[in-house]
């Protein structure tokens, strides 16, 4: 702690403390990404994915070239 | 129809796709409807979707052009996502830097749009400066520019240091 006061006392670089804010920026942004992508669906949406249907199980798209056999 | 592995990559999409709508739109009951209407287009376009290619960009795109073409207008009249987040998350750092969540929430949603969509393709879903470019379509040196001021912003209303010296949330919680 008392290095800390020390330091903020003292003249600040003005380099490093933007070097240092852009980080916690950084961090801030993937945490707020975080929070929101742990939330769960909304019951609508759950609903609505689980009506959509796929093609039959022969289900390589038509012209995708991607035919495994 | 679309594949079975089309759905199962676009259900994988949904969460992230939710988090940049309501990062976007500052709404969380729009974002859901901007959400849905894009899942159904993305459905009933599937086979414009060039297999090899980022579905999460794409996603993007089509999320982002019905928000600027048929939401925008709605977004300013409701800023709903109160209650939604989690409350009163710290984001540590190293021993000398926490930034409080909710207190960069509340500067990130005074940037605008352009800026806010910038953060969130790059800084937080980790799209590239080219993807970026593709999805807002304008060049890459828009969407460089468009970062630094947004990060610029950021810092400016953090304040530069309390984003690097004490706790942000020591100074601005309030006394009560």
């Amino acid at each position: 702690m008392n290095a800390i006061r020390k330091k903020a006392n003292a003249a600040p670089d003005v380099a490093a403390l933007d070097r240092k804010a852009l980080e916690a920026i950084g961090r801030a942004l993937k945490a707020h990404h975080a929070d929101l992508v742990q939330a769960p669906l909304p019951e609508k949406l759950v609903e609505l994915l689980a009506r959509l249907k796929v093609g039959d199980s022969a289900s390589e798209p038509q012209g995708s070239g991607d035919a495994n056999g | 129809m679309p594949t079975a592995r089309f759905r199962e990559e676009l259900l994988g999409e949904m969460k992230n796709l939710r988090a940049f709508a309501v990062s976007l739109s500052g709404s969380v009951s729009l974002a859901d409807d901007l959400v849905q209407e894009s899942l159904l287009r993305a459905w009933s376009n599937s086979e414009k979707f060039e297999p090899g290619t980022s579905l999460r960009a794409w996603l993007f795109t089509i999320l982002r052009n019905l928000y600027y073409s048929n939401y925008r207008k709605h977004a300013r009249e409701v800023q709903d996502s109160d209650g939604f987040y989690s409350r009163r998350l710290t984001v540590s750092g190293d021993q000398e830097s926490h930034l409080d969540l909710e207190d960069f929430r509340r500067v990130f949603t005074m940037l605008p749009a352009e800026q806010r969509e910038v953060l969130m393709l790059i800084g937080a879903s980790g799209l590239s400066y080219e993807e970026a470019a593709t999805i807002c379509e304008v060049g890459i040196g828009t969407i460089k520019s468009r970062l630094s001021r947004a990060r610029s912003k950021l810092v400016e209303l953090l304040g530069r240091n309390d984003l690097s010296g004490r706790p942000i949330e020591q100074k601005i919680r309030r006394a009560s």
